[in-house]
């Protein structure tokens, strides 16, 4: 269970972090005014100050009971996170495995694994919907539209 | 009168076999996205937008513009019968529209739904016809300096009509911005804000980004609640389709209403969805039969349908004369134009004629073909939404993923989509504002370059910006946008009126 308060602080550290991030790396460029206009940094350096600005004011009013928040005090039940990770969990392995088993073999895998293993279908069903993804994938993109997707290391190493 | 000539040279572009089937392609696939939860107007036309290189912008632009006008009226059909939103900006449809269908009325909800987004699109091309090429030539005048005020004033009223939390909004934008300077800076050819990792000179495509925020993040959104497809029934009664147009008339007050609203909106970015939740909260106030707005009102379904599509259409009207898009969709399609060569702003008027007017005539019969596809293809979609969210699920994220790798074949953007997702999911949860983080990362180069050309003009002096009338009205303009979220927060304190609940509701609308 995460309340909308945890949500909205761990958000803000997220936004702000990138802030902070952002203002650093444009001191590089060089900020304020040179010989040649207004220097590379100054206008992301400006940006990321208004991040954590705003993310420090975010922040606090995630603190702060506010009424606003106290009418959602539960902004994900273990239910919901459940379900959160059992889509996300799979599309980030499925995303990871991409160099190595390539577009095509990834994603039918990640289909089969989906549909099969939770037994929201039949083996078969999920093994034929597989396959026509990665069909349908390698028809639409290689043949029709000519854009060439990865195909693994594994391809590479098999010679295909 | 010239604006007319202009359009029937347009219609002899957009009105011919080829640029039609592109119109039915462009729909039904609009409608498609527009159905699915989790594939919006947005990320649906990023989608298409690898496919239509090879193609003539005028080409390209009709079938991305089309699917933009499925993607809406898409939304519609799943809000009405199955009472889910396919679109953020159609959840204001479900609140009379589902509850008119449950109660065995679905054609009738439905063809007014269709009937009022047809006037709003209307109102909304008809807007752009006559205004569009004026603004251009205005803005023909415009150096750096007024470029500048009127992205200020773009930004300035997401903050202040937006409707999301300001501070937000605020926050939101300036990612956005920091996104956009990631990479090689255009004046000085330095690298920014790389962050170590070197294949990041290249920047961030906007694609990478619609991808994980609308796609991954909206679908992160939907799987928390199981959806329940109980359909109601999705025959079309093709005689009672031809009365409840016909009775639309009889609210022309609550159509001229929420189309003006519409436009407003669309043509100062407060986008689509802002505008249909206005527009219902509006009619519901001064409606006769205001107080029976949630139990399936006639003008309930018109006004959020109305505004949504009038916002939607108009949006194309400051991308086409200024290069400010007005929607998150309109965000990606002129970035469409980038890619093509096309430079989006007033010289299109100019040195693009066939473009332009091919568009502007192609929305007229691009909304015509979407109103027949829609109703003829509603049996056939809601067969589709019966099929498991699970099934569907993977399905767009394996979409999304190849969306952001065919970009530009990279593998660290499909990884940055995934994180973009998170964010997007992250965002929707607690009322961030998505459309103008897009927004600033497609014009946020710009939006820095004329500010920084105006400072090289000025010899780095702000006075610059308030120069003229036009620049310095532009600027206050944008200023008084900012401030009114606080000065309404003053004026609710002074008067006692509990503000903090108007937020609350609103934010539960506001998905």
């Amino acid at each position: 269970m995460i309340s909308r308060r945890a949500l909205e602080v761990a958000t803000a550290i997220l936004t702000g972090s990138f802030g902070v991030a952002v203002a650093v790396q444009s001191l590089d460029n060089g900020i304020g005014w040179s010989t040649e206009g207004v220097e590379s940094g100054t206008f992301p350096f400006l940006t990321g100050i208004i991040i954590v600005a705003g993310s420090l004011y975010n922040l606090t009013r995630g603190v702060m009971p506010a009424a606003s928040l106290a009418s959602v005090p539960v902004a994900i039940t273990s239910i919901e996170l459940r379900r959160l990770a059992g889509l996300f969990v799979p599309a980030a392995i499925f995303v990871a495995a991409i160099p190595l088993l390539g577009m095509y073999v990834a994603s039918a895998a990640y289909v089969l694994a989906v549909l099969a293993i939770p037994r929201h279908r039949s083996v078969l069903l999920s093994a034929v919907t597989a396959a026509a993804t990665a069909l349908a994938l390698y028809v639409v993109f290689e043949r029709m539209f000519q854009v060439s997707l990865p195909h693994g290391a594994l391809a590479a190493a098999l010679g295909f | 009168m010239d604006n007319l000539s202009e359009l029937l040279h347009g219609f002899t572009i957009a009105v011919t076999v080829p640029h039609l089937a592109l119109m039915v392609v462009g729909v039904l696939l609009g409608i498609l996205v527009g159905v699915l939860p989790g594939l919006g107007a947005p990320n649906g036309v990023s989608l298409l937008l690898p496919l239509t290189f090879g193609m003539q912008p005028v080409s390209a632009i009709i079938l991305l513009s089309s699917m933009y006008w499925g993607a809406l009226f898409g939304g519609s059909v799943t809000s009405i019968l199955f009472n889910i939103p396919g679109e953020p900006s159609s959840v204001a449809t479900t609140f009379d529209g589902y509850p008119m269908a449950r109660d065995g009325r679905p054609t009738t909800a439905l063809a007014t739904a269709f009937g009022s987004a047809a006037f709003g699109a209307l109102v909304g091309v008809i807007l752009i016809t006559f205004l569009a090429s004026w603004v251009a030539q205005v803005a023909l005048a415009f150096g750096p300096a007024e470029y500048f005020a009127v992205y200020f004033l773009a930004f300035a009223s997401f903050v202040g009509m937006g409707g999301a939390a300001p501070i937000k909004t605020v926050v939101a934008l300036a990612i956005g911005f920091a996104i956009a300077a990631i990479g090689i800076d255009t004046v000085s050819g330095s690298v920014r804000l790389t962050m170590g990792i070197d294949e990041l000179v290249k920047g961030v495509n906007f694609v990478v980004a619609v991808m994980g925020l609308f796609g991954i993040g909206e679908l992160l959104v939907a799987v928390e609640e199981e959806f329940h497809a109980r359909a109601v029934s999705s025959k079309i009664d093709w005689l009672e389709v031809f009365r409840a147009v016909g009775r639309l008339p009889r609210h022309s007050v609550a159509l001229l209403r929420s189309a003006a609203i519409g436009c407003w909106m669309g043509i100062t970015p407060g986008g689509p969805t802002a505008a249909s939740f206005m527009s219902y909260g509006i009619g519901r106030r001064f409606s006769r039969r205001g107080r029976y707005f949630g139990t399936g009102e006639v003008e309930g379904i018109i006004s959020p349908e109305t505004a949504d599509h009038a916002a939607g259409t108009s949006a194309l009207l400051p991308m086409l004369s200024l290069g400010i898009p007005g929607s998150a969709t309109a965000a990606v399609m002129m970035g469409g134009l980038m890619i093509w060569g096309l430079n989006p702003g007033p010289m299109l008027f100019v040195d693009q004629k066939d473009f332009v007017w091919g568009l502007i005539a192609s929305m007229y019969v691009g909304n015509i073909v979407a109103v027949a596809l829609v109703l003829l293809t509603v049996p056939v979609f809601a067969a589709l939404m019966r099929i498991p969210f699970v099934v569907i699920a993977p399905l767009i994220v394996i979409i999304c993923v190849v969306g952001a790798y065919s970009v530009s074949s990279s593998y660290l953007d499909v990884v940055m989509m995934l994180g973009f997702g998170v964010v997007g999911y992250l965002f929707k949860k607690l009322f961030y504002p998505l459309a103008p983080l897009v927004l600033a990362i497609v014009i946020g180069d710009k939006a820095e370059d004329a500010f920084r050309q105006s400072m090289l003009m000025s010899k780095g002096s702000l006075g610059i910006f308030f120069a003229n009338k036009l620049v310095t009205c532009l600027v206050v303009a944008g200023i008084a946008l900012l401030l009114l979220p606080l000065a309404l927060q003053l004026f609710a304190r002074i008067f006692r009126k509990p503000a903090s609940i108007e937020t609350t509701t609103q934010e539960k609308v506001i998905i």
